[in-house]
């Protein structure tokens, strides 16, 4: 037998050893706790099973192996089935079902909200949305892609124009002289605290100069030269900052996403720590 | 020197000595395994865990503008919180909605709790479990608190209960009629809320709530948010968003700030602030990366230059 | 015999010595109320009237608060609205409002079924009462009404609104039409364009393939429909030089819709049989299993360019580090702000939001799409100006201009 796959059996071996392993301490554990058996037996189950998922997701790092092959399939599949069946209990029982027919609602134990006939035009809709699977009368999907792209596009020109538009348009009428009251006073009570004028004062500068430069850059009606160019060139540096500051924060959202999961496996499983 | 301590220095000095040995081989113009820089954001993050290095917080002004909302309206003002994020994203925001369930039943208000993402309505619920009836033993399901869980359409959830709740919503979770409960006498829509919380961090989030709740309602809103949306929501703040908590950085804040004040949690878990010493290890880690790059590049440079 | 007498009387006198306390005690504590409750003074000019700006089933009512109300006597507790259908009664509660407070929004259901309906265009009388400790003790206002509430069909704090919209579309359209009747709409150079001719003639000069990823957006998004017309230029030039193009599809619908751009492009480039349909195919709609697929694609394929143009989520840095490693020349371009600073750091040029939408316009050179920048440039523009007039209508305390960007409701 190749080295190769003599060294895989191995691994297999040693995992399937330690995943058992694993799984009776934790059922021994959870047991002194004072836990019935079966639920010691289930819950020690499941936490094994969480900890060499992620071990099985986390050894990509090193390369692709067929445990994160394994692991990764059954992300993809047991999440697929989910949010099918999430689908079907929240839209078709909770939101449908209730507006047609009390005799379903009582099967699926939900209060039967009285009938509305309207609630049968977003199931015909939705049907016809399905045919996009035909080719033959795919085309008739069209109809209630339009139907829902025309009425996001109403819903949200509103609340965008007035949330992401008007309001923005409003928050920067910041004052760029904050409570002044001549240069003297601005530089006998200069202080670098984040209530202080200066600080105010160059806070509200750079939301004005930073807005302005931003739309500047995104002008696709002339060419970025003289004032204009220069005024481009300010706008995307800042824009450069905001990608950096995002770019930071990315970094933590994932850092602590990895700090959740090895807590998971220092507290939880391998009991390290409290 | 306590635990925390020599963790402290440990972990610099292998991490540190760790680093002077690539910023070495960089400089030889040798390339640096990639599974070598996973190695050392492995440890960043493990080293602070095990030896429980923490470092204090302090509220910055964007937190603190939602702590103070909740402390300084009046008892019994009406707060919801909504679950807008799923397990995934649970490490970094759960730290936030546990501790803001503390603070506002803490401080007697009324907790309405929904969620506009399928998986809000079990992470509401297991909320209710973990810290109000561990918490809060005496508080009453219906009178003090209510979970009303989760309903399909998104923003358009939004666009219905901020007029009128009671088209969408006629029991809470445990199939209790919204009419038999006192905590939703007088509420007819959000507009009877004092308070909106999204806790969330993709779609529908913080964002939607700002846009189809709070703007159009009238309500002050604030948010909880994954870091990564952090910066897409500044831009609301403070006009139409009275306060954002970003990240675990602003879990971590809210927790130092609510601990301060409310002495008789001083023994809540913290999971926010445990996390902050990882990640600040781990950042500095990533900046001294991004340090030992650039001087590498620029000399290697020079180095092929000559 | 005498003792155990006396001692019998005290005994039977402590209880009645007790009672008498208490009855002494209940007396001066009922004395103490009486003297303390006095009816305050009624809350005085209170008007009502239909609230403004909704759709109807609520009235608001004002006040002058009390005059014992935190001054005079102080034994205002708070104030309960009373509401009639007639001047006479009976009035019902309809709420509190607290001490202090000089105002109350009476607000109903719209549900007849409601215990709280409350229809409009009826005649409704409101009195308000002022309340002390003593529930017995209060203080009626005057009646007024009759008053009705109704609801408006316009809501006119969002005038502001209603402005920009329709200024907005009556410019888009105005340009749609122009562009249309075949007038020259000037737009900029992008960068990030410029570099797909030189990327594609790298790629035609190393004899490697072009990698084309649509994203994981659907074909209703605005982003992969620019990526569409950006999709068709790239087509036709690498028909034209007869270079390879892979196009991995995360959406099926997309996928239909690329092939049909891409065959369009070969057949316009005059070489319809080097179309193959294998060059546009679909993956998976799972996006890590999608991105994993692509990855092993440029590690395989080992593209000259890979071009990203859509929406990009999580997968957007594992995309373009992998084809980084791979050794391509890397084009991005995503209206998601959250994923453009990673294509920013790790592809040669990145189009950063809505030079997306203007690549595709440029490119393709549709009325529609040039039309529509055309008129987001005068947005722009007039935010601009309204950003300036702003500024300084703040600095000289000209309060209207900056209450008339504040909608209210």
């Amino acid at each position: 037998m190749e080295n190769s796959k003599k060294i895989s059996i191995i691994v297999f071996a040693g995992v399937i050893v330690l995943f058992f392993v694993s799984w009776i301490s934790k059922t021994s554990g959870f047991q002194s706790t004072g836990l019935p058996f079966g639920a010691s037996v289930r819950d020690g189950f499941l936490i094994t099973l969480a900890a060499f998922l992620t071990l099985a997701i986390i050894s990509f790092l090193y390369k692709d192996n067929p445990y994160y092959k394994f692991a990764e399939h059954l992300f993809v599949g047991v999440s697929a089935a989910y949010w099918m069946c999430v689908g079907f209990w929240s839209t078709f029982v909770g939101n449908f079902i209730p507006k047609v027919s009390s005799t379903l609602s009582g099967f699926f134990e939900v209060p039967y909200k009285g009938f509305d006939i309207f609630y049968f035009v977003p199931l015909i809709l939705g049907i016809m949305l399905l045919m996009r699977l035909s080719s033959k009368v795919g085309w008739v999907s069209r109809w209630s892609l339009a139907f829902i792209v025309g009425t996001t596009a109403g819903l949200n020109l509103i609340r965008y124009m007035r949330s992401d538009f008007i309001s923005q348009v409003s928050n920067t009428f910041v004052p760029l002289l904050v409570e002044w009251q001549g240069t003297g006073h601005f530089f006998s009570n200069f202080n670098l605290s984040i209530s202080g004028q200066f600080v105010m004062m160059l806070g509200n500068w750079v939301i004005f100069i930073g807005v302005f430069c931003g739309i500047i850059y995104f002008f696709f009606s002339k060419e970025h030269t003289g004032f204009f160019g220069a005024a481009s060139k300010l706008g995307i540096w800042i824009l450069m900052v905001t990608f950096g500051a995002s770019f930071g924060y990315t970094v933590m959202g994932r850092v602590s996403l990895l700090v959740g999961r090895l807590t998971f496996l220092f507290r939880d499983w391998l009991g390290l720590i409290n | 020197m306590s635990n925390s301590n020599i963790g402290l220095v440990i972990s610099l000095l292998i991490i540190g000595a760790g680093l002077v040995w690539l910023l070495i081989r960089s400089l030889q113009g040798k390339e640096v395994e990639r599974r070598i820089i996973f190695l050392f954001i492995g440890l960043s993050v493990s080293v602070p865990l095990l030896f429980n290095i923490t470092f204090s917080e302090k509220a910055t002004p964007i937190v603190r503008a939602v702590f103070d909302k909740i402390e300084n309206l009046p008892e019994g003002s009406r707060i919801l919180l909504s679950f807008d994020y799923g397990p995934t994203m649970a490490p970094e925001v759960e730290p936030m909605s546990d501790v803001m369930i503390r603070h506002v039943l803490a401080k007697g208000h009324k907790l309405y709790l929904m969620g506009l993402w399928a998986t809000g309505q079990s992470l509401g619920s297991a909320a209710v479990e973990r810290i109000i009836k561990n918490d809060f033993p005496n508080m009453v399901d219906g009178v003090d608190y209510v979970n009303i869980g989760y309903k399909a359409g998104n923003q358009g959830v939004l666009n219905v209960i901020v007029t009128d709740f009671r088209k969408l919503y006629s029991t809470d979770v445990n199939g209790r009629d919204l009419d038999s409960l006192p905590i939703f006498n007088d509420i007819k829509s959000l507009k009877d809320m004092d308070l909106l919380i999204s806790v969330g961090g993709g779609f529908p989030g913080v964002k939607e709530w700002v846009q189809f709740a709070g703007d159009p309602g009238n309500v002050p809103t604030a948010g909880g948010c994954a870091a990564v949306s952090a910066p897409l929501l500044y831009p609301y703040y403070p006009s139409q968003l009275l306060g954002l908590l970003g990240g675990i950085k602003g879990a971590a804040e809210y927790e130092s700030e609510f601990k301060k004040r409310y002495k008789q949690f001083g023994d809540m878990p913290e999971p926010g602030v445990k996390m902050m010493g990882p990640q600040t290890l781990a950042h500095l880690v990533i900046m001294a990366f991004i340090v030992i790059g650039n001087l590498s590049f620029f000399f290697a440079g020079k180095g092929r230059r000559k | 015999m005498r003792q155990k007498l006396i001692i019998i009387m005290c005994l039977l006198f402590i209880p009645a010595l007790a009672a008498g306390q208490e009855s002494v005690i209940t007396a001066d504590s009922s004395l103490v109320d009486t003297i303390t409750v006095v009816p305050p003074a009624p809350v005085t000019d209170l008007i009502a009237y239909d609230k403004n700006n909704d759709h109807g089933h609520a009235i608001i009512l004002k006040w002058t608060p009390s005059a014992d109300d935190g001054a005079g006597k102080k034994n205002v507790l708070g104030y309960s609205i009373h509401r009639s259908l007639s001047p006479n009664g009976p009035f019902e509660e309809r709420g509190i409002a607290a001490a202090g407070d000089a105002s109350y929004n009476d607000v109903g259901s719209k549900e007849r079924e409601s215990a709280d309906y409350m229809a409009d265009h009826v005649d409704y009388y409101y009195k308000v009462r002022t309340l002390t400790a003593d529930e017995s003790v209060y203080a009626d206002s005057e009646v007024v009404g009759p008053v009705q509430s109704y609801g408006q069909w316009f809501n006119t704090d969002r005038w502001m609104v209603l402005i920009f919209v329709i200024g907005f579309m009556a410019i888009m359209i105005f340009m749609i039409n122009k562009a249309r009747r075949g007038a020259k709409l000037f737009v900029r150079r992008l960068a990030g364009i410029e570099a797909v001719d030189e990327a594609i003639g790298r790629a035609t000069e190393m004899g490697k393939p072009i990698l084309y990823v649509l994203g994981l957006g659907t074909a209703a998004e605005i982003a992969t429909i620019a990526s569409f017309t950006i999709l068709g230029r790239v087509a036709k030039k690498v028909a034209e030089y007869q270079t390879g193009l892979i196009v991995p599809c995360y959406d099926p619908i997309v996928m239909t819709v690329a092939q049909e751009t891409v065959k369009a492009s070969y057949m316009d480039a005059g070489r319809p049989d080097s179309y193959d349909e294998d060059m546009v195919y679909f993956v998976t709609q799972s996006q890590f299993a999608y991105v994993a697929a692509v990855n092993g694609v440029m590690l395989r394929e080992l593209p000259a360019t890979n071009i990203y143009m859509g929406k990009f989520f999580a997968e957007s840095l594992i995309l373009a580090e992998t084809g980084a490693l791979a050794g391509s020349i890397q084009i991005a371009g995503t209206d998601e702000i959250a994923q453009i600073p990673f294509f920013v750091v790790a592809c040669d040029y990145t189009l950063i939001g809505e030079e997306l939408y203007a690549a595709s316009a440029y490119l393709g050179r549709e009325p529609v799409l040039l039309g529509s920048l055309k008129a987001q440039d005068y947005a722009k523009a007039a935010v601009m100006v309204i950003a300036v007039i702003g500024f300084i209508t703040i600095h000289f305390g000209w309060d209207t201009f900056v209450e008339w960007f504040h909608v209210a409701n």
